[in-house]
């Protein structure tokens, strides 16, 4: 009995710091329905500020929380200054990019400037230890629980009753409407991005003392427990958000009482999928909240696509095809090698993300389902790998379908939420499902490419192999995207309840897009795995679909061609800056902001 | 990267992409130009600081290698790569390798995924993969260009069962460790070897390499009653986990595996690290010379950093590679067989290195037992905690 005290007591404690992090998402997501790939960063940021100050300037506590909140609040305003207000009038779609961006140059420069060595964050406050339950609770908890709730009091009262906090309800519940009422909506976004920004530089300072330990992987983590504290909550509800924090850390503290350790984040994110199943708009959210606007759809900017005539992409395909004679080295086919993979987890999500408007964030479980499935048939049953590569296209096609399923009902954000979970759960299912999968241990022996029992072992072999099944694949794509089916993928993208009133059926559709697209991502997954020899549940990560997810806007949402040309360039681009060693992720990250900038419709446009 | 200058690079990499295979060939004759290692690891991602270990491992032992008149009267040097420890990056790595006809031999990767993608393509490309912290099981099956150095956990657990069981009388013990490939052979082999032992095993716990939180994982651990804690981490995650065991009220020994060996460790860690026991492979007062040299050399060109487990991996790598070179010359298929000849070469973490030319990997790690006290690592003097 006195265990799930103690388990309740951790799990508050845990929540308590996932809820800095989320009240800082809330806000910016509350104002400008945008969801900030970047706060982990700052959170990193401010970590790192905070190190500075208390290890090398020796400031007092209420010193160094005044400096980093300072500081990170800056960083905010250099983020919405420079980053974001550009884009306020592009498509929807160009800022979340633009956060990813901005999180990677982040991130780089503090590697590049403190070494991405782990350090100490020694705490400032007295070692006093007060007995709960068990265990013991520290005065950093209750300092953590006091910013965590002072904070999100303070928005509320602020949101509710000053004037600037009126403007900043009015602009994001109607921009344009704002404006014209005199508010100016540039001002609300910097003072909201300024305190967020404050907010999450002084949650990282303090979640770094807490663990006394700050590291640059520690960014990215963070986004992910506050994205889904935040939308458990009821996404822009900043008291919701702490809540749904606090509920996170029970769930996950009473997964790991129950089944073990190696559960506990199947459980965060399970409760994730079950709240936007059950409640999309969070648990909290109110009933006369204006429902979530899509992502895509309408706020697709209406873009010219870049016509590319057919006799060039025969010549292109053509020249492609012949490229193996010429003598190019071995690295540049295994770089177009990994392209042609990349392409065609690209397809696949250009046709949900893109044609039919489902932005999936959580693309790479596809992969691994169809890289597992590929690996233990040829392994286990002795199936030939040609159609084991197949076996895994229809396996993905058919778990993927039926696992995305639940959110069809879901919209914009939503979704990519959604997805962002599902992805995690199958690689948790991947690690957790040792009899099969093998854990950690992961497949290793896996038969090279085979066809017709010629085993593709060259890379030439392996490079016609893969570019001729992304031809055919794109060929499929194209085909479809004219025809009666592509429009009415189409139709419900842009306007689903126009759509409906059609009589179109909206699961069907969504079912078939990711039925299609799952095949070609299942595909690729299956030629991976037997081109690498061994995978485990790392070898398809998070990282992955966000690569994706960039590729596909790059290329321009829904533009087949475009998805391709996205993946060469993005394989493409970190290969060529390996020069610069250490910097290359951070040219990359800037490149991509550039380009997001200056051609946020993706460089062939939408179609 | 930092061994050869900027211009060399460019052009070996410019030569690489450019298919001008017969280009670098021209180049490689001058017999002026350094003989060049290839290294694929992390510089970048979740795992960079591994790759920045790496490097200062490889430029003390570089250092040293010079010092002592180099490859037969020719310098060495590497071009690192960044995989960021993912195995798509390191396939086109391993291709740029094996067409490179400067690279004489392949160091990493870190990651297994990273490094066991790229096994295939080493093996078909006859280059040397020298996997020096590639503990799989599986690594060196890829072939007989796969050779490790990295310490069989077959080989470690059973030292660290023995420390734990038989020398600290630990008999109910609850294992937490990485749920990687890794912590999991660890794990398996920990706890065949503590059962033959005669301890019970009361809880095993596999945690993600992400995780920081352990305090609902320390309750598990507290209700299966054991009188030991049993850490298969690293040293960021192991301090944590010493840290928040405090905090939740555990005072039972701790006892890490050797992964855990950094300054960084008792850093992290501050007084909750305190009597953690751990069998290592060196220790700073062991009086072998490699190892004295090895922390002197170390401590004089980082500004008086303690080296630890990851540097001494990568420092053994380079001599061992050197030595590998001495004999094998700069043909790639020689150098394999060289790999099977070299004997006894000096190493701080099996005192003397010779290959088991059957599982191609190193046999005989050395042990010490050591605990953490006033803050600093020391031998263990045999008195309880």
């Amino acid at each position: 009995m006195s265990s799930w005290l103690d388990y309740t007591i951790n799990g508050l404690i845990v929540g308590n710091v996932y809820a800095l992090v989320a009240v800082g998402l809330a806000l910016i997501f509350g104002v400008s329905r945008l969801i900030n790939f970047a706060q982990g960063s700052i959170y990193l940021v401010g970590a790192y500020i905070g190190w500075v100050a208390v290890v090398q300037l020796h400031t007092p506590l209420p010193l160094t929380i005044i400096v980093v909140a300072a500081a990170a609040a800056l960083v905010g305003l250099i983020i919405e200054r420079f980053g974001l207000r550009p884009l306020q009038n592009s498509v929807r779609i160009a800022p979340l990019l633009a956060t990813i961006g901005i999180s990677f140059v982040l991130d780089q420069l503090v590697m590049l400037t403190f070494s991405p060595n782990p350090r100490a964050l020694p705490s400032q406050l007295p070692d006093v230890r007060f007995q709960l339950g068990g265990g013991t609770i520290g005065p950093l908890d209750l300092l953590i629980a006091g910013v965590g709730i002072t904070s999100a009091l303070l928005l509320f009262v602020f949101l509710r009753y000053s004037k600037l906090g009126w403007a900043v309800r009015a602009a994001s519940q109607d921009r344009d409407a704002a404006m014209q009422m005199g508010v100016d909506v540039n001002r609300v976004n910097q003072a909201v991005f300024g305190i967020a920004a404050a907010l999450g530089g002084v949650s990282g300072m303090l979640v770094g003392m807490y663990y006394n330990q700050i590291d640059t992987a520690m960014s990215l983590q963070a986004t992910l427990k506050g994205v889904v504290a935040e939308v458990v909550g009821g996404a822009g509800n900043v008291p919701g958000a702490v809540i749904g924090s606090l509920l996170l850390g029970l769930v996950e503290s009473y997964g790991v009482a129950v089944f073990g350790t190696s559960y506990r984040n199947l459980f965060a994110f399970l409760l994730l999928v079950v709240v936007l199943v059950l409640r999309p708009n969070g648990l909290f959210a109110s009933a006369r909240q204006a429902p979530p606007e899509p992502l895509t759809g309408t706020f697709i900017a209406p873009s010219r696509p870049v016509r590319i005539p057919r006799w060039a992409l025969a010549v292109a395909a053509a020249g492609f095809a012949i490229l193996p004679l010429f003598p190019v080295s071995f690295y540049v086919l295994q770089t177009l090698i990994n392209a042609w993979l990349l392409g065609m987890l690209a397809l696949s999500l250009t046709l949900v993300a893109g044609t039919i408007g489902q932005v999936s964030l959580g693309h790479a479980a596809l992969l691994a389902i169809g890289a597992y499935t590929s690996a233990l048939l040829s392994l286990a049953l002795s199936v030939p790998v040609g159609l084991a590569v197949i076996g895994g296209g229809l396996m993905s096609a058919a778990l993927g379908t039926l696992l995305i399923s639940p959110s069809f009902r879901l919209r914009g954000h939503y979704v990519s939420i959604a997805t962002l979970a599902i992805g995690e759960i199958v690689s948790l299912v991947i690690l957790n499902w040792e009899s099969v999968t093998r854990g950690p241990i992961g497949i290793s022996g896996i038969p090279p490419l085979s066809l017709f029992g010629y085993d593709l072992i060259s890379p030439s072999s392996v490079y016609w192999f893969s570019l001729a099944v992304i031809v055919v694949l794109a060929l499929l794509q194209g085909r479809l995207l004219t025809s009666h089916l592509g429009r009415s993928f189409r139709a419900i993208r842009d306007d689903d309840i126009a759509a409906r009133a059609y009589g179109l059926s909206l699961n069907r559709y969504k079912s078939l897009a990711f039925i299609f697209g799952g095949f070609a991502a299942g595909v690729s997954g299956g030629i991976a795995a037997h081109l690498y020899s061994y995978i485990n549940h790392e070898t398809f990560n998070t990282q992955q679909s966000i690569l994706a997810l960039t590729v596909v806007i790059l290329g321009g949402l829904g533009n087949v061609v475009g998805a391709i040309v996205g993946s060469v360039a993005l394989v493409g681009l970190p290969e060529v800056f390996r020069i610069a060693a250490e910097y290359r992720i951070l040219i990359y990250g800037i490149v991509l902001l550039l380009l997001v900038r200056f051609r946020p419709q993706g460089l062939l446009g939408t179609i | 990267m930092s061994n050869i200058d900027r211009r060399t690079l460019v052009k070996g990499s410019l030569a690489a992409m450019m298919a001008g295979a017969a280009f670098s060939r021209a180049a490689f004759a001058q017999s002026s130009e350094p003989i060049l290692l290839g290294v694929s690891g992390p510089l970048t991602g979740p795992n960079a600081q591994y790759g920045a270990q790496w490097k200062q491992g490889f430029d003390l032992a570089l250092d040293e290698i010079h010092a002592a008149g180099g490859i037969n009267g020719r310098k060495l040097a590497y071009q690192f790569e960044d995989s960021q420890s993912d195995p798509r990056q390191s396939v086109a790595i391993a291709q740029k390798f094996v067409s490179d006809p400067r690279i004489v031999m392949e160091l990493g990767d870190f990651s297994s995924p990273a490094s066991m993608a790229a096994s295939p393509i080493y093996q078909r490309g006859g280059l040397v993969q020298f996997g020096f912290t590639n503990s799989h099981p599986d690594f060196t099956k890829g072939g007989d260009f796969m050779w490790s150095t990295s310490v069989s956990q077959a080989d470690e657990q059973p030292l660290l069962a023995s420390y734990a069981v038989k020398r600290l009388g630990l008999k109910k013990l609850a294992v937490l460790h990485l749920n990687t490939d890794w912590g999991r052979t660890s794990r398996d082999h920990f706890v065949k070897a503590a059962k033959e032992y005669g301890a019970e095993i009361a809880v095993t716990e596999g945690y993600i390499a992400e995780e920081r939180d352990f305090r609902s994982t320390l309750v598990r651990v507290r209700d299966a009653n054991p009188d030991g804690l049993i850490l298969i981490s690293y040293y960021s995650d192991g301090a944590l986990i010493a840290r928040q065991a405090r905090q939740v009220g555990l005072k039972q020994t701790i006892c890490a595996a050797s992964s855990v060996y950094s300054p960084k460790f008792l850093e992290l860690g501050g007084e909750a690290v305190e009597d953690v026991h751990l069998g290592t492979r060196y220790f700073p007062e062991d009086p072998r010379p490699e190892v004295k040299k090895f922390i002197a050399g170390f401590k004089a060109k980082y500004n008086g950093q303690e080296p630890d487990a990851f540097n001494a991996y990568s420092y053994d790598a380079m001599n061992m590679a050197a030595a590998v070179l001495k004999i094998g010359g700069i043909d790639r298929r020689t150098i394999r067989d060289a790999f099977a000849k070299v004997k006894d070469v000096s190493s701080v973490i099996f005192g003397q290195a010779t290959f088991d030319v059957e599982s191609r990997r190193v046999k005989g790690a050395m042990n010490a037992e050591l605990v953490v006290r006033k803050g600093q690592f020391a031998l263990w003097d045999g008195k309880p905690t």
